[in-house]
């Protein structure tokens, strides 16, 4: 599988599919997008680097507990729809607000949008944690 | 502050700090547990500022809404009753964790030790704060699995994993009946609120001569007698003695095997003065107090006495809490409540004594011991008033407590009339009999005699400091409480049998009454508990033998006998029910699916192929659909595994892009990413799969897998082809409120974003939360599997 055209294709595809995980992940309020697939495409991307380059070589530089990443992930997310309570709605109730921004106009802040960050590191944490885990297995 | 606020703090407070105690741990190092003594004080500066009110006779309740519909609410209510335990958890909670300072060693895992002290402070507290049976009920499983945890802290120690998972068996079990109690008290009452119970006079007379009664009352009593290790329970105790001693101390002696008894004080209003209360209650209390008794002579591990005498002297209280009468309903209750205390204060004490003695002699073995009083006098000193105090021996607080067990007794026997006059008081005396002599053994087998010629280290002396003061501020007590009741006894014992009692009460406890026949009862209880102790170690060989001749005659015999044939049956269904290989399970679950839709629709449906199809397909879906019908011939037939894999994900991108024509695009997305993950996962199984070629599938296999893929294809397109009409009937969707409101309320475009994290998100966090176990069980799966090898 370690081909050069593969790992030449990883190499360029690596920064590009990360940025694209963000922007999905930002955008997916209004428009097709959102934390799922934003984590889906991330954790993609992060496996086809390790099986690219093989997971001990990446491992030697590059070597994140997943394990984190969904415990912070998960925790950020209830944490989110605790927060309702402590403004005496109900759980789960999400807030809006639009902020005008120099240069950038009108941005709209969501507490779902939150939840979603916590949904995306869950899915990226979960996913190459099993990934990981699987691949190490001798 | 209010006094509500103070109790509510004092219950939450332990577990929010005990939160953040791990990254306190990484300041103070090894210090940490002087962090943990300090909650500890916090809460008891808490419960201290109640106290006054309670002293002056009020009580306090307050509630925080929970699930008002259903009259579950997080409530709190303290009387004296609550505020003695909240003094006993909190106060031997501080000298607890301050001593674990000398005991626990650095190298041990410190956060995790104190972490789960302190939850199970707050768990404790919170129990003998409420006010709802429900919370009660929580709390109380919460200090079963914090003691389960505790106990099994030695995690690779065989007899620890034993221990634990017995106390939890048994322990939380025994909750459980006593939810099913509570269950049927609010059917009774129609309330889960305690307070409401208590103080409104005609629930509780409804409720005696209510015919679920009985049940309600065996059912709490279980919990209780399970928690307090009475009766046939009791078995757990001593092997709790697997846990660091301070625990033992904390949880196995002074408060959580304690909760039983409280449970007892706090429903012996409403059950009391009834002849099931007495025989239940008293009845199985004398029973344990002297089998109990009797079984700790052939104890060797000091804390094995311990243990034993613990179980004993709750069976006092037990006892005492039961003597009841129709027209006095608490004989027993003001000396069960002053041996309650007293009881914390000397065997808290000794479970000091004998963790000091296990860390200097690095042995807990009493038979190799011996002789120590010179290398220890002051854990000597210590250990003597303590053990004299349990045996009853003048001026200590347990003499006081040990006389007014026998004065119940003797008013009970007197009232019951006939051969209780005598039986009772006998029994009780002969259950003092028994405490004295081991007693009288803790201090003789450790500290007097001579010291034995090998099996100790060198020298031996002392503790630090740190674990002394502890054990010294007990002794203290147990001298000061002795020589001046009336501190406790107004402090304590006075508001705590108000409480129970449900009306003002005053006590006159003294040091000398009078030659009584309570009295006479002691000095008999003395000069018969002499004689016994010469014969002491007869009996415990005696015991021995009996035991080795009939193992059968054990509790535990039937416990591990029920345990171990758990295992073996559920052992030989799983192997039964699952084994392997994967694809039998498929099948199995196709055919099932199928049965389940093909039985209903047969017998509902006449046409299975509604009339109005339209087929008029536009030539690029149609394209696509050729183009994945291809593929997944391709997926099926072809004969090496790498071109089948491409063939299989060139289905899934083609169903994606179906989903873009169908105006789906976050469904399509979705699709091209799951299956492009799914496609690197394929090729990195297929690295380690040494064989390039699919495996010959015999032509017999080949047909039947064939039928059942023809048949749940087929019931798969009639349900597809259905779903908007025919068999079903139609139904509206859904969807427009969703496109409605989505703006409107969540302030988003993209519906299905909005669906999946405002909505509907209660299942998403239910699903990232399953993500998350499945990472974890796909860890323990593997690295479990390479420990076994």
């Amino acid at each position: 599988m370690t081909t050069l055209i593969t790992k030449t294709i990883t190499k360029i595809c690596l920064p590009l599919v990360i940025l694209f995980s963000i922007s999905l992940l930002l955008a997916g309020h209004n428009n097709p997008g959102g934390g799922f697939i934003g984590g889906v495409m991330f954790a993609s991307v992060i496996a086809l680097t390790y099986v690219a380059f093989g997971l001990n070589y990446i491992k030697s530089f590059f070597n994140p507990d997943w394990g984190n990443w969904f415990g912070f992930g998960l925790l950020l997310a209830a944490l989110t729809a605790f927060s309702a309570i402590a403004f005496s709605h109900n759980f789960f109730r999400s807030a809006v607000e639009f902020i005008h921004l120099p240069f950038f106009g009108e941005i709209e802040l969501v507490s779902a949008g939150l939840f979603d960050i916590g949904v995306y590191f869950v899915v990226i944490g979960g996913l190459l944690s099993i990934f990981k885990n699987v691949g190490d297995d001798e | 502050m209010d006094s509500f606020t103070a109790i509510t703090i004092a219950v939450f407070l332990p577990f929010i700090l005990a939160g953040i105690l791990p990254t306190v741990e990484k300041l103070l190092k090894d210090k940490v547990g002087w962090y943990a003594s300090a909650v500890a004080f916090l809460s008891l500066i808490m419960v201290a500022q109640v106290a006054p009110e309670i002293i002056h006779g009020e009580t306090i309740q307050g509630t925080i809404e929970w699930l008002p519909s259903m009259g579950i609410n997080l409530s709190f209510y303290a009387d004296g009753l609550s505020i003695m335990f909240g003094f006993i958890v909190s106060g031997i909670g501080v000298i607890i964790m301050s001593y674990s300072n000398g005991y626990m060693s650095k190298k041990e895992d410190l956060p995790r030790y104190y972490q789960q002290l302190l939850f199970f402070m707050g768990s404790m507290l919170g129990m003998v704060f409420s006010a709802n049976t429900i919370q009660l009920f929580i709390f109380w499983e919460l200090t079963s699995i914090t003691s389960f945890m505790l106990i099994g802290y030695w995690r690779n120690r065989p007899m620890s994993v034993y221990g634990a998972t017995k106390s939890l068996i048994i322990t939380a079990s025994g909750g459980l009946f006593m939810l099913a109690g509570f269950l049927v008290l609010h059917a009774i009452t129609g309330t889960f609120d305690i307070p409401t119970i208590l103080h409104n006079e005609s629930i509780r007379e409804a409720l005696h001569s209510h015919n679920l009664f009985i049940y309600a009352l065996i059912l709490i009593f279980i919990g209780a007698a399970s928690k307090s290790a009475q009766g046939p329970f009791y078995i757990w105790l001593p092997n709790a003695m697997e846990a660091p001693t301070p625990v033992s101390a904390f949880l196995h002696s002074a408060t959580m095997v304690k909760a039983g008894i409280y449970l007892i004080a706090r429903v012996h209003p409403i059950f009391s003065g009834t002849e099931a209360w007495f025989i239940l209650v008293s009845g199985v209390g004398i029973f344990t107090m002297l089998l109990a008794g009797f079984l700790a002579f052939r104890q060797t591990d000091i804390k094995g006495i311990l243990a034993y005498s613990t179980i004993s002297q709750l069976a006092y209280l037990m006892t005492m809490y039961g003597y009841t009468t129709h027209h006095e309903p608490g004989i027993g209750v003001a000396a069960a409540t002053f041996h309650l205390l007293n009881h914390a204060t000397f065997k808290a004490c000794l479970f000091l004594v004998a963790g000091i003695v296990a860390h200097e002699a690095a042995t807990r073995d009493i038979t190799k011991m011996g002789g120590l009083r010179k290398e220890m006098p002051i854990t000597f000193i210590v250990a003597t008033i303590g053990a004299l105090s349990m045996a009853g021996i003048p001026p200590l607080n347990g003499f006081l407590s040990k006389e007014m067990f026998y004065e119940s007794s003797v008013e009970m026997g007197h009232l019951l009339g006939g051969p209780y006059t005598i039986l009772i008081p006998a029994l009780a005396v002969l259950g003092g009999v028994f405490t004295f002599a081991y007693s009288i053994k803790f201090i003789d087998g450790i500290f007097l005699g001579k010291r034995p010629s090998k099996g100790l280290p060198e020298h031996i002396h002392d503790p630090s400091m740190v674990m002394l003061a502890p054990a010294i501020f007990l002794a203290g007590l147990i001298i000061l409480f002795g020589l001046v009741p009336s501190i406790p006894v107004h402090n304590f014992i006075e508001p705590t049998v108000s409480g129970i009692l449900l009306e003002p009460t005053t006590l006159h406890v003294k040091l000398w009454h009078g030659f009584t026949t309570s009295l006479m009862m002691t000095i008999a209880t003395f000069i018969l508990g002499i004689l016994i102790y010469t014969q002491y170690d007869r009996i415990a060989e005696w015991q021995n033998r009996f035991n080795a001749m009939f193992p059968w005659f054990s509790v535990n015999y039937y416990y591990d006998g029920a345990v171990n044939n758990a295992k073996d049956v559920t052992f030989k269904f799983s192997s039964r029910m699952q084994p392997g290989p994967v694809k039998n399970y498929v099948i199995a679950v196709l055919l099932l699916t199928l049965a389940m839709f093909a039985i209903p629709a047969t017998m509902l449906a006449t046409n299975f192929i509604p009339q109005n199809l339209n087929f008029d397909v536009p030539l690029y879906e149609g394209l696509i659909f050729l183009f994945m019908i291809i593929a997944a011939l391709g997926a099926a037939l072809l004969p090496k595994y790498l071109p089948a894999i491409i063939s299989l994900s060139g289905l899934g991108y083609l169903v994606a892009l179906l989903f873009i024509y169908l105006q789906a695009p976050d469904l399509a997305l979705t699709q091209v990413l799951v299956e492009t993950l799914s496609t690197i996962i394929f090729l990195l199984a297929l690295v380690k799969i040494p064989q390039k070629f699919k495996e010959h599938i015999p032509t017999t296999t080949l047909a039947r897998d064939l039928i059942i893929s023809v048949a749940v294809s087929a019931m798969i397109f009639i349900l597809l082809i259905n779903a908007t009409q025919g068999i079903v009937p139609p139904f509206e969707t859904l969807s427009y409120y969703f496109i409605e409101k989505s703006l409107a309320l969540a302030g988003g475009h993209n519906i299905v974003n909005v669906i999946i994290v405002d909505f509907r998100g209660y299942d998403t966090l239910g699903e990232i939360s399953v993500l998350c176990l499945a990472a974890l069980g796909v860890y323990n799966l593997i690295h479990s599997r390479g420990e076994d090898e």
